[in-house]
């Protein structure tokens, strides 16, 4: 498998081409301007920011990446970041990752299954990724999940994040009051008197525990 | 073409037959030819709510397997010449009708009367889905205690996944005073679980018993019991009339008529 220099990724305010960290500049700019070239019309007019890692550039370097991108896509470089806190990996470096995959601190991409309506008693859900419900998980219903839950509703039921062994999954709730949680082998069941909360609230796995914190809404 | 209702609930014992009979009375009351089907096979028990078993020749099972005719089987009510019954075999299990003999009756029925009310026995095996079968509408019926609600739970989400279109609820056996004391369940804290339209609250009512006992469902009765009053108001709903509720059943909660409105649930 070819080893990239850049990532290319869409967001709702354009596009970000992420420099992998140990590849060259001379890697970069190549590698720009072949896949540039390759998916100018995808990417149409639209505003781009390069994020440069840590590398500390030369007004040269700088002007060198913008004619790359001009003389090779009608994109606008809105901006060069220095964004030393990501964590950007290549492949070949990614020794624990997947391959080629994008990791990226806060970023996670997965399967997920999208729900809209409530659970109610007796349903049940497996699923070996996110689940999303829109709608009430209702005592008696039960989601199984080996990524996160995420519930836009009360969750009253049974849920199980993690499932395949995942600790850092995540259980969200606009109003959390499960009969029991679970994320990948931790158990934890609800105060025999809990009331009903009145925010959003995630629970989580901090010291083999299951953790809950309110999400602060404003 | 009429409208097919079954009655169902989940939990035994909550009441579902005494609101199949007196749903039935009240439509009868408004002019409208009704049929009630007792599909609790083996154990009916409608026809002694409505004071008929001592008419009893054919029933369910004899017509769905050809015995006799639809028409021969449905005995007329006492009181009301458009109120008929189809009783329940007592002698057979439910596996003696199917779902689609059931669906074939309802179809049949629907031609000539305006409501077939549907008598479905308790729990959710074949019974239930034979119940159901036909069924355009139904009405869940729960009292207001946590397994009861919990039951109608599972029994919406099933009658969701089939071809209902629509399911409404009925809180049966409320008592406004334990209400207020904190130790039942209030109208509210059904409604934030069970998310469905409700159709009526009918109160615990010691008249039920006594009607029911005598084989006169309470809606005959126009004396103004609460209980008559809570079942005439579920008639008048059914025939679209927009009708308040009993004071102590108007305060629906904001989160519950919410969820409605934006039809999460
Ligand atoms: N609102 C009420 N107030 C007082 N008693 C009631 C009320 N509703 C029902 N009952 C009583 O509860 C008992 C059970 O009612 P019913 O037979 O209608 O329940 P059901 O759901 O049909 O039961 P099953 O599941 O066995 O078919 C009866 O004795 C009936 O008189
Ligand atoms: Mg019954």
């Amino acid at each position: 498998m070819r080893k990239y220099a850049v990532e290319f990724k869409g967001t709702k305010d354009g596009v970000i081409i992420f420099c992998l960290e140990d590849a060259d500049f001379s890697e970069i700019l190549s590698d720009l301007q072949e896949r540039l070239q390759k998916r100018a019309d995808f990417f149409g007019d639209a505003d781009v920011k390069v994020d440069v890692g840590r590398r500390e550039l030369s007004t040269e370097e700088k002007k060198a990446l913008q004619d790359v991108i001009a003389n090779n896509s009608r994109l606008h470089l809105s901006a060069i970041l220095n964004s030393g806190k990501s964590k950007l990996l290549s492949a070949s470096s990614a020794g624990r990752q997947r391959k080629n995959e994008l990791q990226l601190e806060g970023f996670r991409e997965n399967r997920s299954l999208v729900i809209r309506k409530t659970l109610r008693s007796g349903q049940y859900i497996r699923f070996p990724g996110d689940v999303v419900v829109m709608g009430d998980v209702n005592p008696g219903a039960e989601i199984v999940a080996d990524g996160d839950i995420y519930v836009f509703g009360a969750l009253r039921g049974i849920a199980h994040a993690g499932a395949a062994g995942d600790k850092s999954a995540l259980v969200v709730a606009l109003r959390l009051v499960p009969t029991q949680l679970r994320i990948a082998d931790v158990i934890s069941r609800s105060p025999d008197n809990s009331t009903l909360p009145d925010r959003p609230e995630y629970a989580y796995i901090s010291d083999q525990r299951i953790m809950i914190a309110a999400i602060p809404v404003k | 073409m009429g409208e097919v209702i079954v009655i169902t609930s989940g939990k035994g014992g909550v009441g579902k037959t005494t609101t199949t009979a007196n749903l039935g009375v009240g439509l009868a009351l408004a002019e409208k030819k009704v049929v009630l089907i007792d599909a609790d096979i083996g154990l009916r028990n409608l026809d002694v709510v409505m004071g008929l078993e001592n008419r009893i020749v054919y029933d369910l099972v004899d017509v769905v397997e050809g015995r006799c005719r639809t028409k021969q089987a449905l005995i007329r009510d006492k009181r009301y010449h458009n109120l008929f019954l189809l009783p329940a075999a007592q002698t057979r299990d439910k596996n003696a009708v199917s779902p689609e003999q059931m669906k074939k009756l309802c179809q049949e029925l629907k031609e000539e009367y305006d409501f077939i009310l549907v008598d479905c026995p308790a729990g959710i095996e074949q019974g239930f889905r034979n119940a159901i079968a036909g069924a355009d509408q139904a009405l869940i019926v729960t009292t207001p205690e946590v397994s009861a609600v919990r039951d109608a739970d599972r029994i919406i989400g099933l009658v969701e996944a089939g071809e209902i279109k629509m399911s409404r609820l009925i809180i049966n056996r409320l008592r406004p005073d334990m209400v207020k004391r904190g130790d039942m369940l209030d109208i509210d804290d059904i409604l934030e679980i069970l998310a469905i339209e409700l159709i009526g609250v009918v109160p615990d009512d010691e008249k039920i018993i006594i009607s029911t006992n005598r084989g006169e469902p309470v809606a005959a009765l126009n004396d103004g019991s609460p209980s008559g009053k809570a079942y005439r108001n579920i008639v008048r709903r059914l025939l679209g009339e927009t009708v308040p509720f009993l004071d102590f059943y108007k305060n629906q909660s904001f989160l519950s008529r919410l969820k409605r409105i934006i039809g999460l649930s």
